[in-house]
């Protein structure tokens, strides 16, 4: 599995079965970036509550969240938000059971996208942002002045994402921990890396930066959290090319999973170290083993007792 | 064809190191049964318990390069041998220390290595006169060369396929923006 998948499978799934044979139910079902999910059945079973909560939450209740999800869950929305979550929806399952095949799975889509949509929010606002501010520079030919505004989402503990919009590119900054040494040092192998893979193979994707333990000038007054030794900052800078309708939801699609993708892809090396040192500590193994004799020749007798003489 | 110049290139300056290696452990590994002369009915490996100052002899170091050395001591019942392995840069080192550590922690499988190394060295084996009567000495001495060999080997490998795994990824991750 090289990428990352934005709709949760786990949701999908059990949204297929339930519209198949309502039933009771009462799950938990978790997503990246502490992001739980909740589905149950609070008064029978053809009536499913999904809610959601997530740590970016009161950040994203900032730029409206939850109207913003009540516009894209319309015919599912609810009122009531479940306590201990931030937003959920109400699903009458025999109403979608009516309906057709195509209709069902895409509002099984739409579902199982919940996480995204959620995050997506600040995303689209920047892009605003930036449409906004790219019109202004063709109308006037003068460039505005760089706004200060920029769009921060906490969405793990001591990680965030910055946004911050301009006339001719919106830049997305990403701060991550690393756990533990090793992590820092696959990190800046790979990070390395892309940053070289725009001049080497994808001309045409957003440019990556990188600073360690530093954070960028952009966001320097933005961070809350004291700068060690463990933290990284990547910088994606998103092109016009990046930004045009078409191409802007598959691109935060894409964007949000970084953080994700990227520390996935450090444990799975790790892991692939792992088992190549497995195989060759049993090949040192063997060639110990090597240097035990042989089970000793037992001395040969003739018939009458005499032994051989060894040469 | 670059390539295979530097392999030949390493394994000639390589070989006189290794060869003097092992010339030195085959000549140190003369060892026999010696009891402790403190404590009756002990038997303790002299060059780890550095008591009896007679049973000590004198350390070697063979020096390849200031990353890459190999030190020997000997005692009259034991010998301990230390290897630096070659680190240049960060990814090596990490490498280098998740690889021995992992060795160490297996130490008991492979009798002869020392559960922590000396001081300034990566990795440490400790040889007695019970593994030489148990096991044959030209094979000892093969395995702790063919393992020197080997590391180097391992590390840099390993050290390429992070990058390529690296680059790929990279691209991988880049390639769906167009």
């Amino acid at each position: 599995m090289l990428q990352l998948q934005n709709e949760n499978l786990l949701i999908s799934k059990t949204l297929s079965e339930l519209i198949q044979s309502p039933q009771l139910v009462d799950r938990i079902i978790s997503d990246f970036d502490y992001t739980t999910f909740h589905l149950t059945t609070p008064q029978d079973e053809n009536n499913l509550l999904i809610s959601i909560t997530s740590k970016s939450f009161k950040d994203l209740s900032k730029y409206n969240a939850t109207n913003e999800l009540n516009v894209i869950y319309e015919e599912f929305k609810t009122d009531y938000i479940e306590p201990g979550y931030d937003y959920s929806i109400q699903l009458n399952l025999i109403e979608i059971s009516n309906k057709s095949q195509e209709e069902r799975d895409q509002i099984i889509k739409d579902i199982s996208l919940l996480k995204r949509h959620l995050l997506a929010i600040p995303f689209y606002h920047a892009f605003k942002v930036y449409n906004s501010l790219a019109e202004e520079y063709t109308n006037s030919g003068v460039e505005p002045e760089a706004t200060n505004e920029i769009f921060e989402i906490d969405y793990r503990d001591e990680e965030s994402i910055y946004i911050q919009p301009s006339f001719d590119r919106v830049t997305v900054i990403f701060s991550t921990i690393f756990k533990d040494e090793t992590d820092k040092v696959f990190g800046k192998v790979f990070l390395q890396e892309f940053v070289d893979a725009r001049k080497r193979a994808v001309q045409n994707a957003p440019q990556v930066l990188y600073s360690h333990k530093e954070p960028p000038l952009e966001i320097r007054n933005l961070i809350k959290f004291k700068a060690d030794e463990k933290k990284g900052y990547i910088t994606f800078v998103l092109f016009p090319r990046h930004l045009t309708v078409q191409k802007q939801d598959n691109t935060i699609s894409h964007i949000q999973l970084f953080r994700n993708y990227f520390h996935y892809h450090i444990k799975c090396s790790k892991a692939y170290m792992h088992s190549r040192m497995r195989f060759r500590v049993d090949q040192y193994l063997k060639v110990l083993n090597r240097a035990k004799p042989e089970n000793e020749e037992v001395a040969r007798k003739t018939a009458s007792g005499r032994r051989f003489l060894s040469t | 064809m670059v390539l295979t110049n530097s392999v030949l290139y390493q394994s000639q300056s390589l070989r006189p190191y290794l060869a003097t290696v092992r010339a030195s452990l085959q000549a140190s590994l003369c060892l026999e049964d010696f009891s402790s002369q403190l404590v009756e009915r002990h038997n303790r490996p002299e060059v780890e318990a550095r008591k009896t100052v007679e049973a000590l002899l004198n350390p070697i170091l063979i020096s390849r390069n200031e990353n890459e050395q190999i030190f020997i001591e000997t005692s009259v019942n034991s010998v301990r041998l230390s290897i630096k392995i070659k680190q240049v840069d960060d990814i090596e080192n990490i490498l280098v220390s998740k690889f021995t550590r992992f060795l160490m922690s297996r130490a008991e499988n492979f009798f002869i290595l020392r559960r922590t190394p000396i001081e300034g060295y990566d990795i440490s084996f400790l040889i007695t006169n019970f593994h030489t009567e148990k096991m044959l000495k030209h094979k000892l001495v093969d395995f702790i060369i063919e393992f020197m060999e080997d590391v180097d080997k391992e590390i840099s490998e390993m050290k390429l396929f992070l990058n390529a795994r690296a680059r790929f990824i990279a691209e991988a991750y880049l390639t769906p923006f167009d």
